[in-house]
């Protein structure tokens, strides 16, 4: 609600906004337009494709597994989104509806995870994972990543703010913890609840340092590899390389597009806290 | 000594508080508890063993204890100074794509039309979403001395086309650039969303009083702002050199000669690289201890030096 200041600086904003805005979403673009072009003229600088085609699609679905990655991708981050929303649930009740022994300590464990690199983690549980046998396997991709701290932090506070009069009321009429959990606080919770879902799917959609350490067959892989496949090969061809990176993008930007207010609140509150 | 003088009254009392506890909230955390212990906390314990020990990571390779000779031999390997200096150079550069610049395009841009806003928040939001991979890719493309669409407008301008990744002198703010691509737009949402949370009334007065405009963001809105913009320099520098560590993975691989390494991705090359175990544990212990007091150091600073609008 800030009103209009008669400063005549109507201008600055948008001079400020427009380049901005361009450096922002013109490599986006340029990707799409470069993987839409022929071979022939993937050198031309138009800024649209001359004569679209979907030759460098079906080159680079040709050369590598791009199905079964892109399958595995959806699997890895439909799975690992809601297990970490379900563990997030369970452990920000716990927090929320009782006081116990060490609460403020296992609380400060949980928040204080961020602090600890993954690089610094990446060999043990590279070993852990190793003497499971499920390297290669779409279940070692999952288990390290059934939790989220921060989703318990974010769940924890969304819990907080939520009326205690109702849950003390429900308990009344005689309902358990758990019957309350999830007849009237979860229910209640749906706008937070998808925020966070949106934005731990697409964390994980992207995630690429944990499948690139543990997968090594192109059928078990991650789309992210896919595209890496291409980059490290000899020879630049930039055609597919930008096809494979526009497939990548592609579920990520759907969502955006068709949920982008919510999108750009979940990830702005997340980054307040 | 508490012990032998009153042993059994005690015990039974701490025994049967924490059996008069309610079961039911370990319940709720046991999974949550379990993944951390397995995943994060465990690891970093063994880690921290291992950091004492030379191991070569295939199973059934001896493991040697050797003291703290991978910590001294660590400091004295060159290739660690200057990813520790590499470190740095990405935390100096990083912090004006992510804090300065977002502070000042948020408070240029507050009295936009909602139209215009949410049009200009939609398009500069998108690169936090985009894939790291793919932007890597695409940035690559972008900036090859060949044919890329920006070396060939440098070279229409009649200059010699850039060597952004390949040259020792540009890798490093590439790198940056790419990862500051991604976060600029978002950080710019965040300040902004924390300008919209400024009560209007207090701008109001002080443009009654005669207030300027320059004054008001200087007296009123960065003071303000404060909490936020500690938060964007803390997440700059704790996780910042990481954020770059996929573009450095797939676009220079740390070189050439080393001029895009850090800390983060030495590491990555002492543990997988070079198979060395207990290397790459040492190092990653003390980054974790070094990130570790620099977020305690900022945080302390952060309830001193912020100001808060009650």
């Amino acid at each position: 609600m800030t009103t209009k200041t008669a400063t005549g600086r109507g201008w600055v904003p948008h001079a400020v906004m427009i380049p901005l805005a361009i450096v922002s979403i013109f490599p986006v673009w340029w990707m799409f337009v470069t993987s839409l072009r022929p071979e022939n003229d993937i050198y031309s600088s138009l800024p649209w494709p001359g004569s679209p085609t979907l030759d460098n699609y079906t080159y680079a679905m040709d050369s590598i597994a791009v199905w079964p990655m892109l399958r595995n991708t959806a699997i890895y981050a439909v799975t690992s989104t809601l297990a970490q929303m379900l563990t997030a649930v369970l452990a920000a009740w716990a927090f929320v509806r009782w006081r116990f022994p060490l609460d403020k300590l296992l609380f400060a464990l949980i928040a204080l995870t961020w602090l600890v690199p993954f690089q610094v983690v990446m060999i043990p549980n590279y070993i852990l994972v190793s003497r499971l046998g499920l390297v290669d396997n779409l279940l070692a991709l999952l288990l390290p990543n059934m939790v989220s701290a921060f989703a318990i932090l974010l769940l924890v506070q969304s819990m907080r703010s939520f009326p205690t009069e109702v849950i003390e009321a429900a308990e009344m009429d005689g309902a358990g913890h758990w019957r309350v959990l999830w007849r009237v606080v979860v229910p209640n919770l749906r706008a937070p609840l998808a925020a966070l879902a949106i934005l731990l799917f697409i964390s994980t959609w992207n995630d690429y340092f944990w499948p690139l350490l543990l997968t090594r067959s192109e059928n078990s892989t991650v789309i992210q590899i896919g595209i890496q496949m291409f980059l490290t090969e000899e020879g630049n061809q930039w055609g597919p390389l930008m096809a494979i990176s526009s497939l990548a993008c592609l579920p990520v930007l759907a969502i955006y597009i068709a949920l982008q207010r919510q999108v750009i609140d979940s990830f702005v509150k997340a980054g307040m806290r | 000594m508490s012990e032998t003088t009153m042993p059994f009254p005690r015990r039974a009392g701490l025994l049967s508080a924490i059996l008069r506890q309610p079961l039911a909230p370990w319940l709720y955390l046991a999974p949550a508890l379990v993944a951390l212990a397995v995943w994060i906390y465990g690891p970093l314990g063994y880690a921290l063993w291992l950091s004492f020990h030379e191991w070569n990571m295939l199973p059934f390779a001896p493991i040697r204890s050797v003291g703290t000779l991978n910590y001294e031999r660590l400091i004295d390997l060159p290739e660690m100074a200057q990813a520790l200096r590499n470190t740095l150079w990405y935390l100096l550069g990083l912090l004006p794509l992510t804090v300065a610049l977002p502070v000042a395009a948020a408070i240029l841009t507050q009295d936009l039309a909602p139209r215009w806003r949410n049009l200009y928040r939609g398009l500069i939001f998108v690169p936090l979403i985009i894939a790291p991979v793919a932007a890597a890719a695409v940035w690559r493309w972008l900036l090859d001395p060949g044919f890329g669409l920006v070396n060939m407008a440098i070279q229409a301008l009649g200059f010699y086309p850039v060597r952004f990744l390949q040259s020792p002198d540009l890798a490093i703010w590439t790198i940056v650039w790419i990862t500051g691509w991604k976060l600029i737009g978002f950080s710019t949402l965040i300040v902004s969303a924390s300008l919209a949370n400024i009560n209007p009334a207090l701008i109001e007065a002080a443009r009654l009083d005669g207030a300027t405009e320059w004054q008001v963001t200087r007296r009123i809105r960065l003071p303000l702002l404060s909490p936020v913009i500690f938060l964007l320099v803390l997440l700059t520098i704790l996780l910042g050199a990481q954020w770059s560590f996929t573009y450095i993975h797939v676009l220079t691989q740390g070189g050439p000669l080393g001029s895009s390494n850090n800390i983060y991705y030495l590491l990555w090359q002492f543990g997988f690289g070079s198979l060395a175990a207990g290397w790459a544990s040492a190092a990653g212990i003390l980054l974790f201890a070094g990130f570790g007091v620099v977020a305690a150091g900022l945080l302390w600073l952060m309830n001193r030096v912020t100001f808060h609008d009650n």
